[in-house]
């Protein structure tokens, strides 16, 4: 993605906003949605959109857990393991999730050799009724989920193609 | 015991008020015509009137906040709505996004002209893309009936509004972290004074609110400030969505009037109670970030005043519940989890005790605890409380503190046995 097409995206939102620094997330959101991670290339091109620094940018980039700053799978898959979400099987549900996916629990991220999935170990979503939950990227978050559905679940998300933009 | 569909009601009702013609006609934007008949001061004044208390967890009246805005200042002033949501336990923010997003729209923009301000913002957390897209979807609605831009229901008076969504950082939710995050920096808090009133978005005169806050204010507007404060006891009127979760039968959000209603018909009645056979451990009653209740707590009304009087916090209202079938030390553990996970860094108390109540918890649930270590807790808390810029780290303790005050039996089991895996998965099928 070139700091031309970020600035594509930010440049009619500039207005809404008395200092242009506001967009440095937005840009970096956006700039994700094409590889579904932020190499430096990315961060150089949010830098020369929005007029901040690569070193900038990427301190912000830093502080946010849905911004990636390595290599993720195709899609990210967050199991809420928040109280919640653990007084109703979440440390079971995502044991069994790893174990599906052939791949050790961590609590970091973990992707799949073949770079299809990337699960991690989340913080509350805010869906502690659906508990225990999970979330794909960035879409609405679902639930009360048990093993097989979850497993199901793996599965499709593995055989279908990536979205064209990943909002995660 | 009354379950109130009053102030929310379009949220609790069960049907979803997501297209403007179905709000309209449950009489939606009725309010805002009123509101825009009126002096600004006069909005500001019922605001005031009704003692609508902040629902995002501080509980300050929100007319005094909105009091504090100075009216001579050379800045434009901003009206902020937090639904960065991130308190584990609470989802109420959500489903009125979801579900009534015009109610919200509406109070904002009625915020906006009570404070003279002509631009506002919705900031919320990067993991609510799709309520961010209900609420866009909802947005462009509004903007093409008036009711948001210039010239609002001809009023003359101009209000933007603009979603804006985070990236994945419980911080933000406080408001000062909130304000560096929507200037694009790191969400980390800043000292405070100045408050935002009177320095906060872009160093200009700001007026902060949670969702449930400013949805409320299109009933208030209607009805009158009185016929607010008139709904339950005098310091903690109003309606409140309580958000109840874990060991229930029936989680979700409920509306009920405050001081109406006690923790235990919360649980037991409108909750649907524990599963068969278990009996009532504790609860987290305002998220996750205030002191634990106890069974000798269950009777207390649900209100400010009446659970400060029990020595915790009405919070967010995220009420989280644990059946005997739970262990407390390791609740504690994964709440100490949470928080080291989210400290932002910036104040060394936080960033190094949140690390170290994790680890003195893990070994305690690992079975290689001490029994010195509830002694160094209690430490630990003390050269924490009290001496960070937010109230992360304080949020972080009041739950263990409580935990070890009602429950040290249990901590004193498990540091001498460690503590079993938690039973088999809660039956989703079955609930």
């Amino acid at each position: 993605m070139t700091a031309a097409d970020i600035k594509a995206h930010i440049d009619p939102i500039r207005h809404e906003y008395a200092d242009g620094r506001s967009l440095v997330l937005p840009a970096l959101k956006y700039a994700q949605t094409e590889q579904g991670w932020l190499p430096p290339e990315a961060l150089a091109a949010v830098a020369e959109a929005t007029g901040y620094s690569q070193a900038y940018v990427e301190s912000v980039a830093s502080f946010y857990d849905r911004l990636y700053l390595e290599p993720v799978g195709k899609r990210v898959v967050s199991v809420c393991i928040t109280l919640s979400c653990m007084l109703r099987g979440s440390d079971e549900l995502i044991e069994g999730m790893c174990e599906h996916l052939g791949v050790e629990h961590s609590h970091g991220a973990v992707t799949t050799p073949d770079g299809a999935i990337t699960i991690q170990e989340a913080q509350c979503l805010g869906a502690c009724d659906k508990a225990p939950c999970i979330q794909v990227d960035a879409e609405n978050t679902i639930g009360p989920l048990g093993q097989s559905e979850a497993n199901a679940l793996l599965d499709e998300l593995r055989a279908a193609d990536r979205p064209r933009e990943l909002w995660r | 015991m009354p379950i109130m569909n009053n102030v929310y009601r379009h949220t609790t009702a069960g049907k979803h008020l997501t297209d403007l013609a179905d709000y309209e006609a449950a009489g939606g934007y009725v309010a805002l015509k009123k509101a825009l008949g009126m002096d600004s001061d006069d909005v500001l004044y019922q605001f005031h009137r009704s003692g609508l208390r902040g629902r995002g967890g501080a509980g300050f009246p929100m007319g005094r906040k909105a009091s504090f805005l100075p009216k001579d200042s050379p800045h434009p002033s901003y009206v902020v709505c937090n639904g960065d949501e991130s308190e584990p336990g609470t989802f109420k923010d959500r489903e009125i996004i979801e579900f009534n997003p015009f109610q919200l729209l509406e109070g904002i923009v009625m915020a906006g002209y009570a404070v003279r301000s002509h631009q506002t913002y919705i900031y919320l957390r990067g993991e609510y893309e799709h309520q961010a897209n209900v609420l866009r979807a909802a947005l462009a609605q509004a903007k093409a009936a008036g009711y948001v831009g210039d010239n609002i229901a001809g009023s003359g008076y101009a209000c933007n509004v603009t979603i804006y969504l985070g990236a994945g950082a419980y911080i933000c939710g406080e408001e000062t972290a909130l304000l560096e995050s929507l200037e694009g920096k790191r969400g980390q808090p800043r000292l405070k004074p100045p408050f935002p009133a009177v320095a906060g978005l872009y160093h200009s005169p700001t007026l902060i609110n949670n969702v449930e806050t400013l949805a409320a204010l299109p009933p208030i507007i209607e009805n009158g400030g009185d016929w607010y404060a008139a709904i339950g006891p005098e310091k903690s009127p109003g309606s409140k969505l309580f958000s109840i979760s874990g060991h229930v039968m029936k989680p979700g959000n409920y509306e009920i009037v405050l001081g109406d209603t006690t923790l235990r018909e919360l649980i037991f009645d409108i909750a649907g109670g524990l599963r068969p056979g278990r009996a009532f451990k504790t609860c987290w009653v305002g998220g996750s970030s205030v002191p634990v209740l106890t069974e000798e707590h269950l009777d207390t009304p649900l209100d400010y005043e009446s659970l400060q009087g029990v020595g915790t916090f009405l919070g967010s209202g995220g009420c989280i519940v644990m059946d005997d079938s739970g262990c407390v030390v390791r609740a504690s553990l994964r709440l100490a989890h949470f928080y080291r996970h989210e400290s932002c860094g910036k104040c060394s108390p936080c960033r190094e005790g949140t690390n170290w109540m994790e680890k003195i918890l893990q070994r305690m649930v690992d079975g290689t605890g001490r029994m010195e270590d509830l002694e160094l807790l209690d430490s630990l808390f003390g050269r924490i409380s009290g001496k960070t810029l937010c109230p992360l780290a304080d949020g972080a303790i009041a739950p263990i503190k409580s935990s070890i005050k009602y429950f040290r039996d249990d901590f004193v089991r498990v540091i001498e046995n460690g503590s079993p895996r938690p039973e088999p998965m809660w039956e989703v099928a079955g609930v």
